[in-house]
């Protein structure tokens, strides 16, 4: 039921997102851009979380590596942005894999904060390699260069707003047929139960790793867009704060929907504008909001919002 | 090859207790053997052992002829050995039918799909379908699984093993928790099954009414060891295995 | 011979700080299957009211002794108030509220405190230093080992000596049990999270002369004290002691003799650990 309301919505969202840039001001159609970034994050994490049953509190990390890599290839190449964005993407894949291996190897809390360990270890890393990350002030001057080469440049706001959104829907996209193949149905049931998995015939954790890397990839994409969109790329988008943050986005949205982490990024990113505009210690009042949906609503936004549905039909 | 499995000297300590020790024993193919024996003798650990969930301390378990001892329980599934647990262990939020799907999609392989969706599914669907049938939960496919009743969810572990297309079927304590009327249901859903797929069958069970009225030789372990192995007649007239029960009425 | 003897201290002193850290993570997990990811955040917390407890009074021995109580007392009405009631849930939600947590706690002390570091001086009998083995060495640090044996000790004989200790292992080991068998088990999860936050603030105050109270010492020690519970294996006392003595020794070594690639080495332990036996040296094989 809920899936023919999705069918119903989509051609909306998509309308609205075409026609949004015309719209906004100049500063709004800026957080769009930005929402729709860690939209892309949060849904990469709710590849390995909703759908494996993974919780990894270190998945800015390749947000983070997806931002250095793009930065650097830019700053260094100036090739068009997608090659930039695949640099990113395959740094974060790259990266991840043997952490993933080794990761992959716990299970429940032990894996989460490995992953966390990890991703401080990277941090530190991108932290004190001055010569090539630029230490704690990071990679300034990121320049936006062009569609595709000889194609039209991406400095133009709503140019490079168009490439985001189609990145991300074109993601969305590709997520939704991933957990739906034969490898994505796997993915859920080693969620559901990995013994009764392992004891139905395969070692859950090829599968594992497996995803661990596309999410990672996802991450990497979605922060190569950010380093040219902002200008810039600096340790802070590796902190635990994002990983975090991201955890946030796709508990508020809905874990498991891929869409709900995607709007719940939305969600909890306009919050924090809203709130930061009033006070400098939002993160109190996030951090508050957030406990009272983690007790209250475990289904998250888009939980609670098809419950809503569903009881008024 | 007439014989399915053997194990020889099998055994298996935990520190100092020794839970299975010295099994030797031969299952033909198609037969529908019953191993029973007092709490803690020793049944479930036995099982473990042959589906490869626990590494043996001793002796060997042969499968077809070929000695499976050092392979892991995803391989000897593969293998063709299934089973089902004690404790039902499916797959909660999934659908009825996804659990049996992804017990045929396991055992068959091209797991790593990444892409193609339903196309791919469906031949895994149809045959989910018909274990569900033949289960008696056709009907039932769509909801979650975790919202049968427990007489179902017995019978739902049974599908997914059963739907392996297994050569041996290990079926551990499969009427555990039944009502009469679900454990009358469940013994006829088992013997059809044995017929008609020409299954070999291993069962582990408390229930003495069920077990004299499927087994057709029954293995009686006592404290991991086997004190007895024959037909159903010799068991139940069998001095040491009314001893082990302590007065166990037969 | 000097040298060793002053590397061997610095090792025993981290040690003594990861143990009084990890410790109280340890013990959360083993009784209420929890990871608290706000552990950490008490941590700095202690160390932070011990600035304040200093400032005022001028007394670190008070300070030291009234401290751990407060943040004990925070930790528990935290718990009381949130953590109780979604302790049927899957195991994400509380580690997901515990983070919830950290962000309230990491924030407000950056409200109370403002962002820079706070210094603590330590009381003028732990001032200077001592000869040991023939090199000098710092009194304070020697005074972190002896309070990190002497809190273990005590702690340990708490678990296996007292009723109450037997009480809180019960509920450990089946909390339905000891539920029936009239066991106020809330009231037990509670006291238990709420001791093992006033571990960390001991831990945390006691830090706090020679680390200063800092923004983001939660974190850094949270991880730390992972590695050492995940070396010596969740839920096992005895595993924090040994983890806390390895990665003690392995911090303190790594940083003269490999300073940028120490956490590296720290890193590689975990992952041997996690290779070839994931669940800790003295944890349960699951």
């Amino acid at each position: 039921m809920t899936l023919a309301r999705t069918r119903a919505l989509a051609p909306a969202a998509l309308a609205a997102l075409a026609i949004l840039p015309w719209v906004l001001a100049r500063h709004q159609l800026s957080i769009l851009v930005d929402l729709l970034i860690f939209g892309l994050f949060a849904m990469s994490l709710d590849l390995i979380m909703g759908y494996t049953g993974m919780v990894s509190f270190g998945h800015a990390a390749y947000f983070g590596l997806g931002a250095y890599g793009s930065a650097l290839v830019l700053i260094h190449f100036e090739p068009p942005i997608p090659v930039a964005l695949l640099a990113g993407a395959l740094l974060a894949g790259v990266v991840a894999a043997p952490v993933g291996w080794f990761s992959t190897r716990a299970t429940g809390i032990y894996f989460a904060m490995l992953t966390l360990a990890f991703a401080q270890l990277l941090y530190t890393v991108a932290y004190k390699w001055r010569d090539l990350t630029g230490g704690s002030d990071g990679i300034a001057g990121v320049p936006k260069t062009t569609l595709f080469w000889g194609g039209p440049s991406l400095a133009e706001r709503r140019t490079f707003y168009y490439l985001v959104a189609v990145t991300v829907v074109l993601s969305l996209l590709a997520c939704r047929a991933l957990v739906r193949s034969p490898f994505g149905r796997a993915l859920q049931a080693i969620r559901e139960n990995e013994h009764r998995f392992v004891s139905l015939g395969r070692d859950s954790r090829p599968f594992k790793l497996v995803v661990f890397v596309i999410a990672a990839a996802f991450a990497g994409l979605a922060g190569a867009l950010f380093a040219p969109f902002r200008g810039f790329a600096s340790p802070e988008v590796m902190f635990w704060v994002l990983s975090g943050q991201g955890l946030m986005m796709v508990i508020t949205g809905g874990i498991g929907t891929l869409v709900g982490p995607l709007i719940g990024a939305m969600v909890f990113l306009l919050v924090q504008e809203i709130l930061s505009s009033y006070t400098e210690h939002w993160m109190i009042f996030t951090g508050a909001v957030f406990v009272l949906i983690v007790i209250f609503l475990p289904g998250g936004v888009v939980g609670a919002a098809r419950r809503w549905f569903e009881a008024r039909a | 090859m007439n014989v399915m499995l053997e194990t020889h000297g099998l055994g298996r300590a935990f520190g100092a207790l020794q839970a299975v020790a010295s099994v030797s024993m031969t299952v033909r193919r198609g037969e529908l053997r019953a191993v029973i024996g007092p709490n803690g003798a020793g049944k479930t650990t036995l099982f473990n052992l042959i589906s490869g969930l626990l590494v043996p301390t001793a002796g060997r378990v042969v499968f077809n002829g070929e000695d499976i001892t050092g392979l892991s329980a995803p391989v000897r599934c593969r293998r063709g050995i299934s089973r089902t647990f004690q404790i039902t262990s499916i797959f909660p939020e999934l659908s009825v039918r996804e659990n049996v799907r992804i017990a045929v999609q396991l055992k068959a392989g091209r797991n790593f799909r990444l892409f193609g969706g339903r196309a791919l599914l469906e031949p895994t669907e149809r045959r989910a379908q018909e274990s569900l049938a033949a289960l008696g939960l056709g009907d039932r496919g769509d909801v979650p699984a975790a919202t049968l009743p427990h007489g179902d969810q017995r019978l739902l572990e049974i599908a997914m093993a059963v739907a392996q297309e297994p050569e041996l079927l290990l079926l551990d304590e499969p009427t555990q928790g039944l009502s009469p009327e679900d454990t009358r249901a469940t013994v006829e859903v088992i013997r059809r099954l044995a017929r008609e797929r020409r299954l070999t069958i291993l069962l582990v069970e408390h229930d003495m009414d069920v077990v004299f009225d499927l087994a057709e030789r029954i293995s009686v372990l006592h404290f991991g060891q086997l004190i007895a192995d024959g037909a159903p007649d010799e068991i139940r007239t069998n001095p040491d295995v009314q001893k082990a029960y302590l007065g166990e009425a037969d | 011979m000097a040298f060793v003897a002053e590397q061997l201290l610095n090792a025993l002193a981290l040690a003594a700080l990861l143990f009084l850290v990890s410790a109280g993570l340890s013990l959360v997990f083993g009784i209420l299957r929890v990871v608290n990811f706000a552990h950490g955040v008490f941590y700095m917390l202690g160390a932070y009211l011990a600035f304040t407890a200093v400032t005022v009074s001028g007394q670190f021995w008070l300070s030291l002794l009234l401290v751990p109580p407060v943040v004990g007392i925070v930790g528990a009405l935290l718990e009381a108030s949130t953590l109780r009631f979604i302790y049927r849930r899957p195991p994400i939600y509380q580690l997901l509220l515990t983070f919830g947590l950290a962000l309230i706690l990491e924030e407000s002390v950056h409200v109370l405190y403002g962002p820079t570091a706070k210094g603590v001086d330590p009381p003028a009998l732990l001032q200077g230093s001592v000869q040991v083995l023939g090199a000098a060495y710092p009194r304070y640090r020697l005074f972190l080992v002896v309070l990190g044996v002497a809190v273990g000790v005590a702690v340990w004989l708490f678990l296996t000596r007292t009723r109450a200790g037997l009480v809180v292992r019960a509920v450990a080991q089946n909390s339905e049990m000891a539920d029936c068998l009239g066991a106020d088990v809330p009231r037990v999860r509670t006291l238990v999270f709420g001791a093992a936050c006033a571990l960390a603030g001991l831990g945390g105050a006691a830090a706090a002369p020679m680390t200063t109270a800092y923004l983001g010492m939660g974190v850094g020690v949270i991880v730390d004290a992972f590695v050492v519970v995940v070396i010596g294996g969740l839920g096992s006392f005895g595993g924090s002691m040994a983890g806390s003595l390895i990665v003690g020794a392995a911090q303190t070594w790594g940083a003269f003799y490999l300073p940028e690639t120490a956490m590296v080495i720290m890193y590689a332990v975990m992952g041997g650990i996690l290779i070839f036996r994931p669940w800790g040296l003295f944890g349960q094989e699951e």
